[in-house]
Parts: structure tokens; C-alpha cells; sequence
């Protein structure tokens, strides 16, 4: 297990390096100059000088990436050109908005997209699985904005049953920050207010963002449990008499884990390239709205902090999810 | 095997459990709803408190005034919990973009969001007489300009009254630690004062505790001064207080999250890119504010903008489009209140290149364009008809618009300039919608069209604005299509820019050098008499209306959704800020 971690996190020492020269890059071949980007064109040219200067945006290419590679060695991301502030602290501020959302997206989907994947499978060509069907086909072709757009109009403009974009209602003072995720913070603070009125939020950006997923993961639990139902052992298992939830939830559910699993693992990645249009949509203050508005000025520090944390992401899960094969069947090693 | 389904299915409930409580608003809080609604809808339905509703959680959302009267009764426990007991009532909810805030120190901050904030939380010595070329007393009570020789010397009496909110009255040490700290850290606004007005620290002083004297060289307009001195970049700091958080950087980190001036506002948070808290200032010298809060909320969308003012989760929103414009003309509960920007969109004319160097050219252009076209159908309002370099709502505009589209005149003066109908010329554009909240692409096609009419084709090229700027600044432009606004509420801000080649600004970059033009300017800022400064911008304006290299297609207005209980909302562009939200009030 030990040489098995240690291969993987070299790998994702690699999986780093190529993705910082990508982005820099990147960076490099865009028309955009991040020191009109940030001054406008009221700036003077001494000023744009001066700007150009300090964030060494006058040196070569070659040398801007050495010197940012060295501070990030010592873990310093640079300061960012569009807020003026450490990259560093941006990141710390708009991550756990992020997390909170994606993680309640998952839930969302997993929830959903396992329990309905199972009684589409159980209930075969029935009504239930006809309905989970157009569910599934609506959630893997609707666009994420429009989806988000719909549902805002819906139950926030329309009906009044949510509230509307923000994490919290304004007239709150969010929580005393130890996750910076308002839910768990809200729990740990005991405040019951707050507690509401950040998972009233979450609702319809969660259910947004993991509805693509949802299907996804339906879609994938339909197809490995009428696989499994299929098999000799579940009908053994039914012939020996044992009840029908006992062979469904204990005998075919977790057989049929191993390819949902991996699913999970790639819908994951779906969620934060979805987190962007989403936290637009829902005025979330989190790292995908952080990304889009430092991507547009070219706010190269900014941009290379977001892409390497989610780029540290992508690994992370997929080492859980190779971990969570040996769970689920101890056969599949780790190494 | 067995623990683990378990462990499964607990975590399976637990996501349940977090769902439905999610949904419906779990056990520690009985309502239902998003209490962000309640406040202005449940005014609006007459509701004032409904205690009952608060004692049962209902089970199903149906009606909306079950909605209504819930949360109506808990906003103000939810108020009280959080440690903040201001009423909804006493608050005033405002949205818009306010992603452009990076700071809040008045000596840096030089963004609209930022700006808007600063001006709410500290006060200048001056402030501007809307519509008026004089200035309002504020911190100081009288000042004047004396021609002492070799310099100008502005003398400022201070108010005694004025305080901080620390309780400190406001002194002149103040003032010369504010604006020598400003000078210090230099930042963005900082070359309004060290370029602009030519001030020099060892030239601002300390008389004593009640007045202060500047000295300005005679090449700088203590006009053009005194308005600088209205905005945010002059605005007093409480020299105690900053000094004792100074930090590594004079106290700009510790004023992103604290205030120390002297406004009827003062800061309670800023959580960056979500929103900014504002408190009424308990110890404000002058009148105290309506409204006990204020809470300004970063709101990008400008569909969410309507959302948010058509169900009363903002009292008021900044910057809707056309659309919501006529969206939320028949709305019951909230009207568009519509105002100036000082802006101005146009297209710059390259001077030296051909066939934009002869100026005849440049006129039949100018005669070609429907400006009427633009304003009133594509704009749908969000414009006026403006084609001088001096905005509407600045000292100097003269409200002369002399073209008028003249298809067969603007033909008639291509033909004799020579120029050969199909003539190509390149018209740069930025990506992105053009302010008054068109694209800019769509505005682009209408003078495409327009100049196709008098044999000119247009070729259109659309880039990153920064990346546009980068070719206009080089003067490598032909034709751009681009917004400008003053730098300060003067008509300096615009002429010099427009004018004076030398200051390598918009006339640099059109490569237009018309030295007795940017002559007059410079005379017009260095005028004292208000009369003769007026009569000298009359003279400049009509030069370059017809000699400038620069078509003036609209002033572009912006229009704001204000619910109808909502009082006493005013925007002025020229103001600093442009919005006081201490003349606010709620019904």
C-alpha cells in the first residue's frame, strides 16, 4: 500500500510540472496584455510600466516561470494581478465555497442517481424505469446554464420556494470561518439560522450542478444491476429464499458498484468544469468564478493557482476510486 | 461484510436526512423559505409580523403568502442571532456588479465598486454641486484660491464640527497625513494629485488645527484641483487610527476591512466578491442616515438583477439591460429610474492614416452615421445623442449635436477629398456588450452599413478589449469603436485627453496634433472665471466637433430598478459617490 501511495504521488508530482508549463503556456500565446487587462485605458504609460515591472511581466518568458516555479516551491503563489491580493489568500477564500457545492452536488447525484438506477433495474421496462429514463436523457443533454437559468426562474422567481443566488441571505452574518464551508461552519457555531439559509442555498446550484452527474450515474446503475440480476448467484441467492431487499441491497447493489464507482470518479471532474458555469449563474463566490474572471484579464498567477489545485484534484480522486475497487472487491489490488 | 452495507445505508439516511432538511428547512428552524425574499415582500403584502406562522414548520410550500408570513416574523430573530439587530426595513439591499472592487482604502481605491463604497464611509473637504460648475462645503467650510506669484495658494477653513467616527474631530494634520499618504503609496487615482494637480508633500501644510494651505505650481489649475479634491482620492482618514494599524503598507490591508473616516456610513465587512456591509455611523456630525444598513451585493447576471427587484430581494439594482428594462416596465412594485453616465462611446479616426487624414474625410463620416437610429432603437433608451467630447452633466457641454445623417452632402465630400467608392477601411472593436448595454459587435454593423451607404467598406475586427487597446495605443488603429470615461468630475478630464497630443492619451492615440486646439484647452483648465472658462470650451468644443478626429455616437445612460417604496434615490456620475445612500429612505 505504502509503495503504491508513494508511485502515486510522484505521479502527480508529473501530472503538476506538464500542467503548469501547459497553462504558462497558454499564458504566453493569448493577445492579452494582463497589465492593460488591470490598468484600463486611462492608464499612463509610466503606469503600465511600473505595473509591467512589479509583476516581473518585463522579464522573458522563461525567466517568469522559473522565478514562479521557485516561489511555489516555497509555497508562495504570487500575488494576483486582477485583486491585488496573494493568490494564496484568494484561493483559501473562494475554495470551500467550491468544495461545499461540488460536495453537495455529488450527494445530489448520488443519492438520486444510485436509488433511481436501482429501482429502474428492479422495476425493468416498467413506468418507474421509463420515467427514470427520460430523467436520465434530460440530464445528459440539457445545457448546465439553461438548466440553471430554468430552475432559478422556476422556484425562485416564480413559485418563491427557494432562494435565489448568493450562500447565504444577505441580512446573515456568515458564520465564524473554520471550514469556510457556511453549512459546516453554521454546525460547529451552533447557529441554526445560518444553518438553514446555507443549505436552502445550496439547493438549487447543487441540484444544477449535479444533475448531469445524476444521470450519468443512473444511467450506469440501470445497466450493472439488470447485468448483476442477471447473474446465477442472485437468483440462487432468491431461490434460497432470502428476501428480495437482502439479495438486492446485499448480494447484487454492491456487485454492481465496481463500474459505478468508476463513473463517479469521471463525474467528479464534470463538477468543476460545471462549478463554473454554475457559480456565474448562481453568483457563488467560489474558485470557478474566481477562474472565469482572472482567465479573462490574464491574471497568469491566479489562473496557474486555480489550475494546479483542481489539477491535484483529478489524481486525489482517482486514487480514491482505485481504493474504493479494493474496498468494494478485495480481489482488485492496489498495487 | 455485512458492516460495511450498513455503513452504506447509514450514510445513504444521513444524505437523506441532509436532503429533506435542505428542502424543507429542517428541525432547528421551523420556516420554510429563503428569508433573503421576505423582508420587501412581505412589506410589500402588508405583513408586518406573523409570530403564529413561526411556531409550525409547514410541510409543503404551496401559497405564497404562507411563504411571506413566515418569514417575515424570523428575519428579525435571525437579525438578533447573528448579533446584528437591524431591521429589513431600516435596510437597504442594493445589487450590481461590484466585481471591480479590489480595495477599499480611499487612497487606492479607484473602481467604480470600490469608489462607491469609500464615498459612503468617508468625506472629502469638497464635494460637487451636481449641475453646478461650484463646489459644495463638506469637511472644510470655506476655501480660496490666492495667485501668490510664483504659485497658486488654496487655503482650506476646516468645519470644527466635523468628527471621525472614532470620536476625533477632523484637523488639518489630518488632511496632510491623508494626502501625503496618498501621494506616498502611490496608486492608480494617486496622478490625480502628483500629475494632474502637480502637488508636491513639502506644498501641503498644516496652518493650524483648522486650516490647511496648498501651493501649486502655476502650470496646474487649482480648478481642476479643487474638483479632484471632491473626489475619493481626497477623502480624510483618521490619522490615529490608520497609523496605529499601518502595518507594512501605511494601513491599506487593515482599511479593506475597517474604516476611518468621517462619512454617515462605516464599514462592517467586506466579503470579497459577495458583498459589502455597511452600518450607519452611530457618531456621523451631520444629518445621521435613514437607513440603519446597507448591504451591497456583487450580483454579475443581469438577469438575476431583474429577479432580484421584481421579488424584492434588492431595493435597488444598478446596470439592467434593454430587455429588463422593458421587462420591468409595468411591474407594480418597482420602476427603472434612468441617469446619466459620463461616458461617452465613439469612434476614434486615425489622422494619419489614409484616407482618415484628410479631415473632409473624417466629416463625411460623421455626416453618414444615423445617430438617431442608434440612440432610439438599438440603445432602446439606454442613450442619448451626444457627439461632443464634453459629456451632459459636466461643466462646459454645450449640448451642440450638428449631424445629422446627410447621405448625399456625406458622398458629395468623399468624392471631392478624392476618395474612390469601395474604399476598405479596418474598424477595431472590443469583445463584449458597449455600455448603454448593446453589443458592441451589433453597433459595429449599424455604422458598417451606414458608411456602406456613401461607398466605404468596413471591415470589421473584434478582439479582447486589452488586446485592442494595446494596437489603439500604439497607433496602429484605423478606425476604433471604444468607450471613454473622465478621470475626474471636470471637463479636463475629457479635454485634455481628447485634445492635448502631448499627453499621449486619445488624441496620441489617433495620431491627431492640433497644438492650438490642445492650447486652448490647456487655458480653458487654467481659467479662473467661470464665464470666460465657459465661453473658452464653447470655442474648443465646436473645433473639434468638425477638425477632431473622432465620430461621438452616444452618451449612454445607465438604468437602475428601484423598488417603489425605495426614497430619495438620486444618481449623479459627476458626485462622489455617485449614489448617496444616506439620502435613502425606506416606506
Amino acid at each position: 500500500m505504502a509503495r503504491f501511495l508513494i508511485r502515486r504521488l510522484a505521479g502527480l508530482v508529473l501530472v503538476l510540472a506538464g500542467v503548469s508549463v501547459i497553462t504558462f503556456a497558454l499564458t504566453q500565446v493569448v493577445p492579452i496584455d494582463p497589465a492593460l487587462a488591470a490598468l484600463g485605458q486611462n492608464a499612463r504609460e509610466d503606469q503600465i510600466q511600473a505595473f509591467r515591472h512589479a509583476y516581473g511581466l518585463d522579464r522573458p518568458p522563461v525567466q517568469q516561470y522559473i522565478s514562479y516555479i521557485g516561489r511555489l516551491l516555497h509555497g508562495n503563489f504570487g500575488l494576483s494581478i486582477r485583486t491585488r491580493r496573494p493568490v494564496a489568500d484568494d484561493l483559501r477564500d473562494y475554495m470551500p465555497a467550491t468544495i461545499e457545492l461540488s460536495l453537495a452536488a455529488m450527494g445530489v447525484s448520488l443519492l438520486l442517481g444510485i436509488s433511481l438506477g436501482i429501482v429502474a433495474a428492479v422495476q425493468h421496462n416498467g413506468w418507474v424505469d421509463g420515467l427514470a429514463r427520460i430523467f436520465a436523457l434530460v440530464g445528459g443533454s440539457l445545457p448546465i446554464f439553461f438548466l440553471g437559468l430554468l430552475v432559478l426562474a422556476l422556484f425562485y422567481t416564480k413559485l418563491r420556494w427557494l432562494p435565489g443566488p448568493g450562500r447565504l441571505d444577505p441580512y446573515l452574518t456568515p458564520p465564524p470561518r473554520v471550514t469556510g464551508m457556511y453549512t459546516i461552519d453554521s454546525l460547529l457555531a451552533r447557529n441554526g439560522p445560518t444553518l438553514r439559509s446555507s443549505l436552502l442555498h445550496l439547493v438549487l446550484p447543487a441540484l444544477t450542478l449535479g444533475y448531469f452527474s445524476t444521470a450519468v450515474l443512473l444511467r450506469m446503475t440501470r445497466s450493472a444491476m439488470l447485468e448483476v440480476l442477471q447473474q446465477d448467484y442472485v437468483r440462487t441467492a432468491r431461490a434460497k429464499g432470502l428476501r428480495g431487499s437482502v439479495v438486492l441491497l446485499r448480494h447484487a447493489l454492491k456487485n454492481s458498484m465496481i463500474p459505478v464507482l468508476t463513473t463517479i470518479g469521471v463525474t467528479f471532474g464534470s463538477l468543476l468544469s460545471g462549478a463554473v458555469l454554475t457559480e456565474t449563474i448562481f453568483a457563488w463566490p467560489g474558485l470557478g468564478r474566481y477562474a472565469t474572471a482572472s482567465a479573462v484579464s490574464l491574471d497568469f498567477p491566479a489562473v496557474m493557482g486555480v489550475t494546479l489545485v483542481s489539477a491535484v484534484v483529478y489524481p486525489v480522486v482517482n486514487l480514491l476510486v482505485d481504493i474504493g475497487y479494493h474496498v468494494l472487491d478485495p480481489r482488485i489490488g492496489v498495487g | 461484510m455485512s458492516r460495511s452495507n450498513l455503513l452504506v445505508r447509514m450514510l445513504a439516511m444521513l444524505a437523506v436526512v441532509a436532503v429533506v432538511l435542505a428542502a424543507c428547512g429542517g428541525p432547528t428552524a421551523p420556516t420554510s423559505t429563503g428569508a433573503t425574499t421576505a423582508p420587501v415582500a412581505s412589506a410589500a403584502a402588508g405583513v408586518t409580523t406573523a409570530p403564529a406562522a413561526v411556531t409550525e414548520a409547514p410541510t409543503t410550500m404551496t401559497t405564497a403568502t404562507a411563504v411571506v408570513a413566515a418569514t417575515a416574523g424570523t428575519t428579525t430573530a435571525e437579525a438578533a442571532t447573528s448579533g446584528a439587530a437591524v431591521s429589513p426595513q431600516q435596510t437597504l439591499l442594493f445589487s450590481g456588479d461590484l466585481s471591480d472592487q479590489i480595495s477599499l482604502d480611499p487612497a487606492v481605491a479607484y473602481e467604480f465598486g470600490g469608489i462607491q463604497v469609500v464615498g459612503q464611509t468617508y468625506e472629502t473637504l469638497v464635494s460637487p454641486d451636481p449641475g453646478n460648475p461650484t463646489l459644495k462645503p463638506l469637511l472644510a467650510k470655506k476655501w480660496d484660491t490666492k495667485d501668490s506669484g510664483d504659485m497658486w495658494t488654496v487655503t482650506f477653513n476646516l468645519d470644527e464640527k466635523a468628527k471621525f467616527a472614532s470620536g476625533r474631530s477632523v484637523t488639518a494634520d489630518d488632511v496632510v497625513y491623508s494626502w501625503s499618504r496618498a501621494l506616498d503609496l502611490n496608486k492608480s487615482p494617486a496622478f490625480l494629485f502628483s500629475d494632474i494637480s502637480k502637488l508636491k508633500k513639502e506644498n501641503i501644510k498644516a496652518v493650524d488645527p483648522q486650516t490647511v494651505e496648498v501651493r501649486l505650481p502655476k502650470t496646474a489649475s487649482p480648478t481642476v484641483f479643487l474638483s479632484i479634491c471632491s473626489f475619493t482620492l481626497a477623502a480624510v482618514v483618521d490619522k490615529q487610527v490608520v497609523q496605529a494599524n499601518a502595518g507594512s503598507d501605511m494601513g491599506s490591508t487593515w482599511l479593506n476591512d475597517h474604516s476611518a473616516g468621517s462619512g454617515p456610513y462605516v464599514l462592517d465587512r467586506w466579503e470579497r466578491s459577495t458583498q459589502v456591509t455597511l452600518n450607519a455611523n452611530p457618531t456621523y456630525w451631520g444629518t445621521a442616515p435613514a437607513l440603519k444598513r446597507v448591504i451591497m451585493r456583487n450580483v454579475t447576471e443581469v438577469s438575476n438583477l431583474q429577479s432580484a427587484i421584481e421579488t424584492g430581494d434588492a431595493d435597488i439594482v444598478q446596470d439592467l439591460g434593454a430587455e429588463q428594462v422593458k421587462a420591468l416596465a409595468n411591474n407594480p412594485d418597482a420602476q427603472v429610474v434612468k441617469a446619466d453616465s459620463t461616458l461617452l462611446v465613439y469612434i476614434g479616426m486615425n489622422a494619419k492614416s489614409p484616407p482618415l487624414d484628410k479631415p473632409e474625410v473624417r466629416e463625411a463620416i460623421r455626416y453618414a452615421i444615423n445617430y438617431d437610429e442608434i440612440v432610439n432603437n438599438l440603445l432602446g433608451g439606454n442613450g442619448k445623442l451626444v457627439q461632443e467630447i464634453i459629456p451632459n452633466g459636466l461643466f462646459g457641454h454645450t449640448g451642440e449635436n450638428p449631424f445629422k445623417q446627410d447621405v448625399a452632402k456625406a458622398k458629395d465630400m468623399l468624392t471631392k477629398a478624392g476618395v474612390a467608392a469601395g474604399t476598405q477601411i479596418e474598424l477595431l472593436i472590443p469583445a463584449g456588450p458597449a455600455p448603454g448595454g448593446i453589443d458592441w459587435s451589433i453597433l459595429a454593423a449599424k455604422v458598417q452599413s451606414d458608411l456602406q451607404q456613401i461607398g466605404l467598406k468596413i471591415n470589421i475586427k473584434q478582439i479582447q478589449q486589452s488586446e485592442l487597446l494595446n494596437t489603439y495605443r500604439a497607433q496602429k488603429g484605423q478606425m476604433v469603436m471604444i468607450n471613454w470615461g473622465p478621470d475626474f468630475p471636470d471637463p479636463d478630464g475629457n479635454v485634455t485627453p481628447f485634445t492635448s497630443y502631448a499627453a499621449k492619451s486619445i488624441a496620441w492615440r489617433n495620431a491627431w496634433d492640433a497644438p492650438d486646439i490642445a492650447k486652448l484647452g490647456q487655458d480653458a483648465a487654467l481659467e479662473q472665471d467661470n464665464t470666460k472658462r465657459a465661453a473658452l470650451y464653447k470655442q474648443l468644443t465646436e473645433r473639434v466637433l468638425h477638425e477632431g478626429p473622432y465620430v461621438i455616437l452616444y452618451q449612454p445612460t445607465r438604468a437602475f430598478g428601484v423598488r417603489k417604496n425605495v426614497q430619495g434615490f438620486t444618481y449623479d456620475p459627476a458626485d462622489t459617490p455617485s449614489i448617496s445612500f444616506w439620502r435613502i429612505s425606506k416606506q
